[in-house]
């Protein structure tokens, strides 16, 4: 999931975990942020970097760089005293987090052994990982680790580590990306800016785009309709205000259009575009579950079984 | 430093790069000499002013009369250009590829040694690729902006979503510990193929390219001695930029917005502020209901049309979440509501003034609660 912050992703991504778990699969939502959001909404303590079941087959976690870094030297690798004695320096910790990208490669490196070696490590299996990915740079950094890391001249090891990620990302039927986008100025602007990059480094398109906090099945477009004039007559101190609201949802309806629009003219994603309706709009103010479950639904009916 | 600094802290989408925007403005308004800042990696600066690439291509427009060359269409360059209207403000995206080379340009006499740094892979990938090298640099940048101009009042940085945007006021002390720390002349002994380390080093060094391979350790030697020039000015700025932020006029504002997740991100941002031995300034609640709605019960049930059902359902939705997180912000800090902007959908100066109308709102509501630092003498 990429996109801009603030877009939804970690609601999208939830509600993807959900659809994938109903349909039977193992599947796995990746935070990595603070505070981790996925985990409270089902009433759950925050994961943290050990995934917890939230639902039946659903689980979530939130990545950890330092915890990261012991699993992969100690659990993977098994050196527990290169750990100890250098990756767990003072020096080299202040390294590796000064040091710009790391982060972003031991991350990849932890999705890479989630997906591809727990299951013989640890006997874990997921079907399916969910990333929410960072909102810095959209996610799209992630997708252009391979070719930066090329640069590097790396050995050993992490040239190991980072063929096999490269060759995960690559391939089509294990790695795709969804872009979650806003119906506002900025962040369509953002999204049509992201599409390519993330085209570039993924050498295909996106499967498709998530607009969320859709308004465009409530609001019709016209600009003064004859119930805002009774609405504001009955409330004329509220007036301006009422207007004010009107304008941003007429303005949040116009931003959808426009990425249809330009999106029409592109190369059609694999899987196009899905509105998610405002959560706002639904008949009862629902809690964060319930918006996810209900988007969950939405989700179910445009992916393909 | 004698300007002050107002780094403006959120989630992602809850507006930080328009109410930085805004602030901006309206302070060059007041007669101020005023810096604005992005460094969101997003950019999200440049539709924030109306300079965006792809619906509007209005910069030619906006910049009409800027002092300094003006870059493309949607590009906002690295060095401060002026606005037109807005005399004394200047606005810069931080860039960090095109600071590195500008500084190694500036700080780098030979040409030998300044070629071999930009061609170093280390150097390129700071400089060109990760998304996380913005706000790294941009505590360096902005010591350098007040280094340059003198004369500044104030300077606004926006920053990146979530915490990622505390790198900004982490990073100094980060970079600060790594380029003073040993690793680097270890590292750059061991480019020099010195074979003076001590017993620790050599493990240090020897576990590193067990895992990475030696060819990555020379590359970062070669890095880490090139960059010895830049570095020590960098570290000067590094320091400077740190004591800034600890500065009393400092204002961290921390910007929310009406969503459920709103209070929990704020006192993410809080606690990790605190973590850091930085105060947080005010909660900016931006896109509020005004008073009036905010009482969704209030609002009278609409006759007919199902739009106009939607549409109450929505108010109400929004001014009981508005209701909810604005008690969970006070719990957190002192809560300064800023109502949604009429006109942020104008092109151009009517864009600008909009925006300078919200920043003007921003600054009453900040100086109500005395919490915008008084102006320096």
């Amino acid at each position: 999931m990429a996109g801009k912050g603030g877009a939804g992703r970690s609601s999208v991504a939830a509600a993807l975990g959900i659809c994938f778990a109903a349909r039977g699969d193992n599947a796995l939502v990746v935070e990595w942020t603070h505070p981790e959001a996925i985990a409270p909404w089902f009433g759950k303590p925050p994961a943290g970097h050990q995934a917890i079941e939230l639902v039946p087959r659903l689980w979530a976690m939130n990545y950890s760089l330092d915890e990261t870094l012991r699993e992969y030297f100690v659990g993977h690798l098994g050196m527990r005293l290169l750990h100890d004695r250098v990756i767990a320096s003072r020096h080299v910790r202040r390294l590796i987090h000064a040091a710009p990208g790391i982060a972003e490669l031991l991350f990849c490196g932890r999705l890479f052994w989630l997906a591809e070696l727990a299951r013989d490590e640890v006997g874990i299996h997921y079907d399916r990982i969910v990333i929410d990915a960072p909102a810095t740079g959209h996610g799209a950094a992630l997708f252009e680790l391979p070719s930066t890391l090329a640069a590097f001249d790396l050995g050993g090891l992490l040239r190991l580590e980072s063929t096999r990620l490269a060759r995960m990302l690559a391939d089509p039927e294990r790695t795709g990306a969804v872009v979650v986008a806003l119906p506002e100025e900025l962040a369509i602007e953002e999204t049509l800016e992201l599409l390519p990059r993330l085209e570039r480094a993924l050498g295909r398109a996106p499967l498709g785009v998530i607009v969320n906090h859709s308004v465009d099945r409530f609001v019709s477009g016209e600009e003064s309709p004859a119930w805002l004039a009774r609405l504001e007559a009955s409330r004329p101190a509220s007036s301006p205000a009422l207007r004010g609201v009107h304008v941003e949802l007429l303005g949040r309806k116009a931003r959808e259009r426009d990425l249809h629009h330009a999106l029409a003219g592109a190369e059609a994603p694999g899987l196009g575009v899905l509105s998610m309706d405002e959560a706002l709009l639904a008949p009862e103010a629902d809690g964060a579950r319930r918006i996810v479950e209900r988007m969950a639904r939405d989700l179910d009916g445009w992916l393909p079984r | 430093m004698t300007a002050r600094l107002h780094v403006l802290l959120g989630q992602g989408g809850v507006g930080k790069t328009t109410l930085a925007a805004a602030l901006a403005l309206a302070l060059s308004r007041e007669g101020r000499r005023v810096g604005l800042l992005g460094i969101d990696p997003a950019r999200r600066l440049q539709g924030a002013l109306g300079l965006g690439g792809c619906r509007r291509k209005t910069t030619a427009a906006v910049l009409a009369g800027a002092e300094a060359p003006v870059a493309g269409p949607g590009e906002l360059p690295e060095e401060p250009i002026a606005v037109a209207g807005f005399p004394g403000l200047g606005v810069a995206l931080l860039r960090p590829e095109q600071s590195l080379r500008r500084w190694v340009a500036e700080q780098c006499p030979d040409e030998a040694a300044r070629r071999a740094l930009v061609e170093n892979p280390f150097f390129i990938a700071l400089a060109d690729r990760m998304a996380s090298a913005a706000d790294a640099f941009a505590g360096i940048r902005v010591a350098e902006w007040a280094e340059r101009d003198p004369a500044l009042d104030d300077l606004v940085v926006d920053t990146a979503p979530g915490l990622h945007g505390l790198s900004f006021v982490a990073r100094p002390d980060q970079l600060l510990a790594f380029l003073r720390g040993r690793l680097l002349r270890w590292l750059g002994h061991f480019a020099w193929g010195r074979k003076r380390h001590g017993a620790t080093a050599r493990r240090v060094l020897g576990g590193l390219a067990d895992v990475g391979g030696a060819g990555v350790l020379l590359r970062l030697g070669e890095f880490a001695l090139l960059l010895q020039e830049v570095a020590a000015t960098m570290t000067a700025r590094l320091e400077r930029a740190r004591t800034w932020l600890r500065d009393g006029t400092t204002g961290l504002l921390l910007v929310a917005a009406p969503r459920p997740d709103a209070a929990a991100g704020v006192r993410g941002l809080a606690e990790a502020l605190r973590e850091l031995g930085l105060a947080p300034g005010a909660v900016v609640l931006n896109r509020a209901l005004p008073p009036e709605l905010a009482d969704g019960e209030a609002i009278p049930d609409p006759e007919g049309e199902g739009e106009a059902r939607a549409f109450v359902r929505y108010l109400r939705g929004f001014a009981a979440l508005q209701g909810r997180v604005r008690a969970e912000l006070s719990a957190l800090g002192r809560v300064v509501e800023i109502e949604a902007a009429e006109g942020l959908d104008s092109l151009g100066e009517a864009r600008l003034e909009a925006l300078c109308r919200l920043g003007a709102r921003m600054i009453e509501a900040l100086r109500a609660g005395a919490l915008l630092a008084p102006r320096r003498a």
